[in-house]
């Protein structure tokens, strides 16, 4: 968060800059030209394309998508683009945890947007899609998990009572992390049922051992910028993960498991707590999932320090510096978040980057009657405003994260220590960054 | 033990083998055919209870479904590039096999050695390299780019199995023919070319079965339905959050389909024609 | 005089027909091999990263090959790759010859059961991938499911996760696909197999397994160093399966030459290292290419075929 501190002042700078191009589509502005476009594929991603036409019928311009692919494809794909210089493409899908990679590739949006589109996204939001002082991407949603659980369990009056008596409080949806571990080790009873389980492989762990260091009280690198997440707090943090694995209250398979893998799990009734994304939340109380009207949701719950756990991210559009219709493509990344833009998102229940349009869906929703999706878009709404932290900004994320995870799996499988585990991949962290320095 | 009690020995053998073969395979394409919960189901549901073709519906975009896959697009770009590959391979292989197999020159080990090699490079150590030599030349996402890459994957194994034919065949058949008052070239395409046919074929199959199953450089060479093979389309099931185990299987039953076909016509060849190309060569 | 340059441009043209028959041939190996590595030989060099194009003209000599033969985890995966390696072709032969044998010996339907047989090569190597994810999958596995039906256990076994299990799992996966090309090769060598040397050793009264390992089997060999050849030529081919499957995890106890080369390269970006380990994997599979040729012709002037 210190990282990301600095940019908020130039962020203020960018604000009053000069824009160029109108965020508003004018009728036939772009008469005849087309917009070369590389989107994020999949079925959460793609509802928001369905307005497309409406923006080529707007502006008279064509666009024409290059490549829909999932994000780590896209990733590539781009990289390799970049490699070669074959940037002949105006807009791309972007992620903040991806963003700082990409250089110089893409524009700072202060420059060439509309003040009035990227101020009407929360300023939490616009302050992660920052790279070195430049907004690279604008965001269509966001991304942060918050910890569903089973209600019944907590109603049962045996279970109550037999945790009393073994742990000595109260049987209550969890506010720390400590008592999710407890809470997952009381009601787990391998190999037919999991106290919690947790994305164990490639950026997903990364990210939420990250999280768990900073709400420890931990920091990722230190004032120097080299890595510091070998400290107590980290040793801390890693050993949450390892001590439920010994105990058996998470799936022996969790080292192998990816985002699909905890909703799936969670869904199909045999696990009790689960931290994850908000776009699950319709799905666990739907006609699919074996606890349909089971479903409870609160705030992530809270690291030593008292900090909530809050690793977020966004999914954004950025322009490429070698566009060659800045205004065009500025139109229709504004266009694509705007406020009819993101309640389409959000009605599959993808959360907005606006906070109108957080309001207006819950208002939406309670009109509706549908109290679950209320309750839902109110709790992550609360803690996109008040807990969301992005991954450090620096493009050496992703390269640290491929260095760091192997290390975190070896110490939940019991290969290491977490002290051992964590020096090792510090080491290596700091060598990717002197190679830089 | 009497020979009756060692066929039956021997089938019985023979039977634990084959379902040790097909089973994976089969049981990816029967879930094809099954509904997604029943896939998932715990307890396991063993014997379909319902087949559907919805997992086809879905990847052909029919009916109500959340996200069609070009895969009309896909399977022709497949068709086209493994066909075409593997026939330029072909032809190719028959000219430098031909010279292996009638020529005596310098470097010629050498050369044969050295074209060898040039197939054991890994396709993950070679796929960063050719993109950018492929972007250079504007050849990304496209057929061209990758029948070119699988013509030269599929050259070493093509010139090998067709030297070794060559080779069986007696010179002299040719000289003759040459007496005879034919040309060289009319010699070869009326006497020799035929005799070879059973070892062109097997290098044929070799050859489309490798471009038709390729995915390591393909992945990284194409971009859009331009070019995007069924092996590279078939990573579109797996989304950001979720793997669509149902559309997968259908689609690789779709994969496997011409695959199976065509190395059934040409199975009878193939055994005659590894019999005489490898070995004797 | 007319016949003198007669006979000269016959001469120079019979030198020549080789070289213009093998030019199609050569022309493309240039293009899309060798040109793209003397490419990459360069970039070990630099510390080239993907996304800053810029770093490709700094030159670093031999940083980056220093770095992984002083780092311990890649000498890890090249030892596994090598021995992953030795042990899946060794019994991809095994069980190659004895699926030959058994259909050798069945006269009614072979030529379905050799379809049957070749029926794995049909399926693209990251189909197979998919394929044994899905089996080995330890939630909804057709591996578990049947133990668990069957009552041999009742725990979720995590094929995926354990390191000997794993890399048994892919070891299965990699088998399963690549046996047939034995199979096929074998079996083609024992229907090439001459009738006499077998009728005469039964005449010398020599037993099912004399025969077997004194006459079929010196016979089948240059058929066994032929398929070794061919698999060693695209033994890579096994990435597509590990990534899939595994992707080199958990805590790298699958890793393989091959993930570990996509992953520093295209996640992390460092293309110069991942080409610096790409020229030690590409030196080993030319070994093993190498290793199986120079047997091949050995056995091939053993049986008196090679010129």
């Amino acid at each position: 968060m210190k990282l990301l501190g600095k940019i908020t002042t130039t962020l203020m700078a960018g604000a009053t800059a000069l824009s160029m191009a109108g965020g508003m589509a004018h009728a036939g502005e772009f008469d005849g030209y087309t917009l070369r476009v590389k989107l994020i594929g999949g079925a959460q991603y793609e509802p928001l394309y369905t307005r497309i036409p409406e923006w080529e019928e707007m502006t008279g311009a064509k666009v024409e998508i290059l490549s829909r692919k999932n994000h780590f494809e896209l990733d590539r794909e781009i990289k390799q683009d970049i490699a070669s210089g074959s940037i002949n493409w105006c807009v791309g899908s972007n992620h903040t945890s991806f963003a700082p990679q990409y250089g110089s590739l893409y524009v700072d949006l202060n420059v060439i947007m509309d003040d009035e589109a990227i101020n009407a996204i929360s300023e939490n939001v616009i302050n992660a899609s920052t790279v070195d002082g430049r907004l690279v991407q604008l965001a269509r949603h966001s991304d942060v998990s918050n910890l569903y659980y089973i209600k019944s369990l907590y109603e049962d009056e045996k279970n109550k009572a037999d945790f009393k008596a073994e742990y000595g409080y109260d049987l209550m949806p969890p506010e720390t992390w400590a008592q999710v571990k407890d809470q997952a080790i009381f009601f787990a009873d391998p190999p037919n049922f999991y106290g919690t389980q947790y994305v164990g492989k490639d950026e997903g762990i990364s990210g939420r051992f990250y999280e768990m260091l900073i709400a420890e009280g931990g920091t990722f690198f230190d004032a120097d910028g080299k890595a510091a997440f070998n400290s107590p707090e980290g040793v801390r943090a890693l050993q949450w993960f390892v001590d439920l694995y010994e105990a058996k209250a998470v799936p022996a398979g969790v080292p192998n498991y990816l985002w699909d893998d905890t909703g799936l799990g969670f869904a199909s009734g045999n696990v009790a707590l689960n931290l994850d994304w908000g776009g699950w939340a319709s799905y666990f109380n739907s006609d699919d999932s074996k606890i349909q009207g089971d479903v409870g949701l609160i705030r992530a719950p809270k690291g030593s320090s008292g900090k909530r756990t809050g690793w977020s991210g966004s999914h954004s559009f950025s322009i490429t510096e070698a566009c060659d219709n800045k205004q065009a493509a500025a139109s229709f990344v504004s266009f694509l978040t705007n406020f009819d833009s993101q309640m389409i998102e959000a009605r599959t229940g993808l959360l907005p980057t606006r906070p109108d349009a957080i309001e207006a869906i819950i208002e939406e929703s309670k009109q509706a009657g549908d109290d679950w999706l209320v309750h839902v878009f109110e709790t992550f709404g609360a803690s996109m405003a008040e807990d969301a932290f992005a991954v450090p900004s620096t493009h050496l994320w992703i390269p640290i994260s491929n260095e760091l995870f192997p290390e975190l799996q070896a110490a939940i499988v019991g290969e290491k220590n977490a002290q051992q585990a964590l020096d090792d991949a510090a080491a290596a962290a700091n060598q990717l960054i002197e190679d830089e320095g | 033990m009497s020979s009756q009690t060692k066929t039956t020995l021997n089938w019985i053998g023979t039977f634990i083998v084959m379902l040790i073969i097909t089973m994976p395979g089969i049981w990816v394409i029967l879930s094809g055919f099954r509904p997604l919960q029943e896939i998932l189901a715990k307890p396991a549901i063993w014997i379909p209870q319902r087949l559907t073709l919805d997992n086809f519906r879905a990847i052909f975009g029919i009916g109500e479904t959340q996200i069609a896959i070009p895969v009309v697009a896909y399977f022709r770009n497949s068709i086209i590039i493994a066909t075409t590959s593997t026939l330029v391979a072909i032809v190719v292989g028959i000219s430098g096999g031909y010279a292996f197999a009638r020529y005596r020159f310098r470097f010629k080990n050498t050369l044969f050695l050295g074209l060898m090699l040039s197939r054991t490079v890994p396709g993950i150590a070679l796929s960063l390299p050719l993109f950018i030599l492929w972007a250079r030349l504007g050849w990304i996402d496209t057929q061209f780019g990758l029948i070119l890459v699988y013509v030269a994957l599929n050259v070493p194994f093509t010139i090998w199995l067709i030297d070794g034919f060559f080779r069986q065949i007696p010179k002299e058949l040719a000289e003759a023919a040459e007496v005879d008052g034919c040309t060289r070239w009319q010699a070869f395409w009326r006497i020799e070319f035929p005799l070879a046919k059973s070892g062109i074929a097997s290098a044929g199959i070799f050859a489309f079965l490798t471009s038709w199953n390729e995915y390591a450089l393909a992945s990284n060479l194409t971009r859009s339905t331009n070019s995007k093979t069924l092996p590279v389309g078939l990573t579109d099931f797996i989304a950001q959050f979720t793997t669509d185990w149902a559309g997968m299987c259908a689609m690789a039953f779709i994969i496997i389909v011409p695959a199976l076909v065509l190395t059934f016509i040409v199975q009878k060849h193939l055994i005659a024609g590894l019999t005489f190309g490898g070995v004797k060569g | 005089m007319s016949v003198l340059t007669n006979i000269k441009r016959k001469m120079f043209s019979e030198q020549a027909t080789p070289y213009v028959l093998l030019l199609p041939a050569i022309i493309m190996i240039l293009i899309v091999v060798l040109f793209p590595l003397l490419f990459s030989l360069y970039t070990s060099f630099t510390p080239y990263k993907l996304t800053r194009p810029d770093t490709l003209w700094k030159f670093v000599g031999l940083r980056n090959y220093e770095r992984i033969f002083t780092d311990w985890d890649f000498w890890v995966a090249f030892g596994r790759t090598v021995l992953f390696l030795a042990i899946v072709i060794n019994l991809e032969f095994l069980f190659g010859l004895g699926i030959a044998l058994l259909i050798n010996r069945i006269t009614w339907g072979q030529r379905t059961l050799r379809t049957i047989m070749m029926f794995p090569m049909m399926f693209s190597p990251i189909l197979v991938g998919f394929q044994f994810k899905f089996i080995f999958n330890d939630n909804i596995g057709l591996m578990n499911n049947a133990l668990q039906s069957l009552g041999i256990t009742d725990q979720a076994i995590p094929w995926l996760v354990d390191g000997t299990l794993a890399m048994g799992a892919i070891a299965f996966a990699e088998i399963w696909m690549s046996t047939s090309i034995f199979a096929i090769l074998l079996l083609a060598g024992l229907f090439a197999m001459p009738k006499d040397p077998l009728e005469a050793a039964q005449v010398d009264g020599c037993n099912a397994w004399q025969t077997f390992r004194h006459i079929t089997l010196p016979y089948l060999m240059p058929f066994a160093y032929i398929a070794m050849t061919i698999r060693s030529l695209d033994v890579a081919r096994a990435y597509d399966v590990v990534d899939t499957m595994t992707g080199g995890g958990p805590a790298g106890r699958t890793e393989l030459l091959w993930t570990l080369i996509a992953r520093t390269g295209y996640d992390s970006a460092s293309m110069g290292k991942a080409n610096a380990m790409a020229y030690v994997s590409i030196l080993l599979s030319i070994a093993f290419t190498y290793f199986f040729y120079t047997k091949l012709v050995a056995a091939r002037r053993y049986m008196g075929g090679a010129q």
